[in-house]
């Protein structure tokens, strides 16, 4: 039974279509990643899942039923701009949001302090939201999320603003509370770091799903022929007969290789030319994919457009 | 049992909202310091009161002596006045100027000069020369006192007693008391006028507050949150009932202490002139029930106004939507008025915005039958739910629109939306 099910969705604002026959499902306990560019329709998506909009017409079941308010008190929410009340103290605030979940203002201010602790923001307890930087704000908000200890987590853009300290601290977070049986679904449109954490993607671009399905499966379809390679020295082994494209960042090469080619006789010669520290051969990382796909697509809706017309 | 969730839901948002405002420096300054002026102008209006009686140096030159030790009399134990008043009589031309001399050494605040009339009957002149002419206090204590004293030896050459002249003199005394009949029109006129300035006022004040709650809500983004876990009905409900009770404790607290302070200083000396105005305890429990209901309703129509535009500098253009219904119902007034029970009268007080005014002045006037007093109640009750139902649906499509103004038709079109 999925978590989380879409299908067929669509949602139009006036003229503009955020989503179009959307479906994916999330299964439970998972860590799924939703991803597209800019305006794509990723926060459109949340906010049907969670009752904040209703599709125009598809459906959203969560919990294995059709989508009933009765269910939100098991979802956690994280919406993509900071939604704190900037007068109120930080700790009222937490008690406020988790009493609007259901709990009682004792477990609440309970549970706070201990997720204030383990996000480390302890002095931030007795201030006002307003004095916090944007960073701790974040994770007050996160927690906020949290308190009530929902079986779904829905994140939108988590990691945005956050320093790559307090971004792995909330990425450990996660990926502790996956592995307590949760699941989590976050939108990003951070590659690598949806690379590290999840087990199923979705890629989703002008409202449109592009790609879908897990994460090793995706990366499987695409053929081992990128080589990083780390070197000192003269560097014209790059226009070697193997090599489809080639980007040189100052002693770092990212290429592409042939399709069909192991990168052994490039190797070979840049070993005669240079000094290598590092060879990798490995498949396309996910950013790859992810532009390619959506390049593509894009110049299909260009060429598709000319027919129309 | 949903719908006890969402009472405590709307219990939920009303109190985080109260307590905020409650909590913070502005109110607690503005519910102390208003009350405090209120205070400190009565406090001073007595005590200015007492000092108006004017305490100036004056010299009186005149022939008459009878004249002149009269008005002395007058202007040193009269009614208004406690002056110094010295007599010089008759004076002469250097009296002129030693006068001035002193007016210039401040020794004296001014001299009257007063030069008799040529033929018997007619009245002399009067020269009043002031240190400063600002001092109208005494020019007035002055010119009340000459009319007193002139009255006085006018009826006293008629030929009449002076204790008869006293008690023409005596001020007269209008008890409103005994007026009868007509005090019922009286207090209910000026009950229907305090609620009328209790309800544009407060409306005017907080309901404003509501629209601006709602509007500070979509630009600090925290309703996505609140509406991932209630409903917008349930938020716009709560913030009503939060925000509105803040305004209702501030005008509790002003009230009391107008109330503490007009019962222990000017009741007492207001006594005998006052305006008494006898409400029934039936009347005060319609007065405060209305009062509530109409803050209620205007303060979902502001509720729904605050969900339809995106900032303060818009909510300011509609404004005038919130106060004009109140306004119009005062044209009502003369209508209902003169015919308490006739059919203009009942069509009116059952317009929910025209209620709270008009079904209350019925009420005081000719008591209408229990069942429309229901139905006004009633009616308004569901129309304050319609206003926030449809608030809410204009706040939920609103907010995803947020940045741009909505047009009448799209707004028209968002209520067909969920």
């Amino acid at each position: 039974m999925p978590i989380v099910e879409l299908q067929q969705v669509r949602k139009a604002y006036d003229t503009k279509v955020a989503v179009e026959n959307l479906s994916f499902k999330i299964e439970p306990g998972s860590m799924f990643g939703l991803l597209g560019p800019n305006g794509s329709g990723k926060t459109s998506s949340i906010r049907m899942m969670i009752g904040i909009t209703v599709p125009d017409s598809g459906s959203v079941s969560l919990f294995g039923e059709p989508f009933n308010r009765k269910n939100l008190h098991r979802v956690g929410y994280l919406p993509e701009e900071r939604g704190l009340y900037k007068k109120m103290k930080v700790i009222d605030q937490l008690i406020f949001l988790g009493q609007l979940h259901g709990l009682n203002a004792t477990t609440a201010s309970k549970r706070a302090h201990i997720w204030c602790e383990r996000m480390e923001i302890t002095e931030a307890i007795p201030k006002k939201t307003e004095e916090l930087s944007k960073g701790m704000q974040q994770k007050i908000q996160f927690i906020a999320a949290l308190l009530h200890e929902p079986e779904l987590i829905i994140m939108d853009e988590p990691f945005s603003g956050l320093d790559p300290v307090n971004a792995t601290l909330l990425m450990d977070t996660l990926v502790d509370l996956r592995k307590q049986g949760r699941s989590v679904l976050f939108s990003t449109h951070r590659m690598d770091q949806v690379e590290k954490l999840c087990d199923t993607i979705c890629l989703i671009h002008n409202g449109r799903l592009v790609l879908s399905g897990g994460m090793r499966e995706i990366k499987s379809r695409y053929p081992n022929n990128r080589v990083i390679m780390n070197f000192e020295g003269d560097a014209s082994f790059l226009n070697h007969p193997s090599i489809e494209s080639a980007k040189n960042y100052n002693g770092m090469a990212e290429i592409k290789l042939h399709d069909g080619d192991n990168g052994q006789a490039l190797l070979a010669e840049a070993v005669t030319k240079a000094h290598i520290s590092r060879f990798e051969v490995m498949e396309p990382t996910l950013e790859e994919i992810f532009i390619e796909t959506v390049t593509t697509e894009s110049k299909e809706t260009v060429a598709g457009d000319k027919v129309d017309a | 049992m949903p719908e006890t969730k969402s009472m405590h839901n709307v219990w939920l948002i009303a109190k985080r909202e109260y307590l905020e405002r409650v909590r913070t420096k502005a109110f607690l300054l503005s519910t102390i310091l208003i009350p405090l002026l209120m205070g400190g102008g009565i406090v001073g209006s007595i005590v200015a009161g007492g000092r108006a009686k004017s305490t100036s140096h004056i010299t009186v030159i005149s022939q008459d002596q009878q004249l002149a030790t009269d008005l002395q009399a007058e202007l040193q134990n009269g009614k208004d006045s406690r002056m110094t008043v010295d007599v010089i009589s008759p004076g002469n031309s250097e009296t002129r100027q030693t006068l001035d001399a002193m007016l210039s050494d401040k020794q004296l605040d001014g001299y009257l000069w007063i030069t008799p009339a040529a033929t018997p009957n007619a009245r002399p002149t009067f020269a009043y020369t002031p240190r400063s002419t600002a001092d109208i206090a005494t020019k007035g204590a002055i010119t009340s006192a000459l009319r007193a004293v002139l009255m006085r030896e006018r009826l006293s050459h008629q030929g009449m007693v002076s204790t008869d002249v006293d008690s023409l003199m005596q001020p007269v005394k209008v008890d409103t008391t005994q007026a009868g009949k007509n005090a019922d029109t009286t207090s209910s006129f000026v009950a229907i006028y305090v609620l009328f300035f209790l309800m544009y006022m407060v409306i005017l004040l907080y309901g404003m507050n509501v629209a601006r709650s709602i509007i500070e809500e979509k630009t600090s983004r925290v309703f996505e949150v609140l509406l991932a876990t209630i409903r917008p009905e349930e938020m716009m409900a709560g913030k009503m009932i939060g925000v509105g009770s803040v305004g209702l404790t501030q005008v509790a607290v002003w009230l009391a202490t107008a109330i503490l302070l007009t019962s222990s200083t000017l009741i007492s000396s207001m006594a005998g002139g006052g305006i008494h105005v006898s409400l029934s305890a039936m009347q005060i429990i319609f007065f405060v029930v209305y009062f509530l209901l109409g803050y209620l309703l205007y303060s979902s129509v502001a509720a729904a106004l605050g969900a339809m535009v995106n900032s303060e500098q818009e909510l300011q253009q509609l404004n005038m939507f919130l106060v004009m219904p109140l306004a119009g119902c005062m044209f009502a007034l003369a209508p209902v008025i003169s015919n308490p029970s006739g059919p203009i009268a009942r069509v009116i007080s059952l317009i929910p915005f025209c209620t709270p005014l008009i079904m209350y002045l019925r009420i005081s006037l000719a008591m209408p039958p229990v069942w429309e007093i229901a139905l006004s109640v009633v009616l308004m009750l569901i129309t304050i739910c319609a206003i926030l139902w449809v608030a809410s649906r204009i706040y939920r499509v609103g907010i995803l629109m947020y940045g741009k103004k909505p047009s009448l038709p799209e707004i028209l079109r968002w209520l067909k939306y969920s």
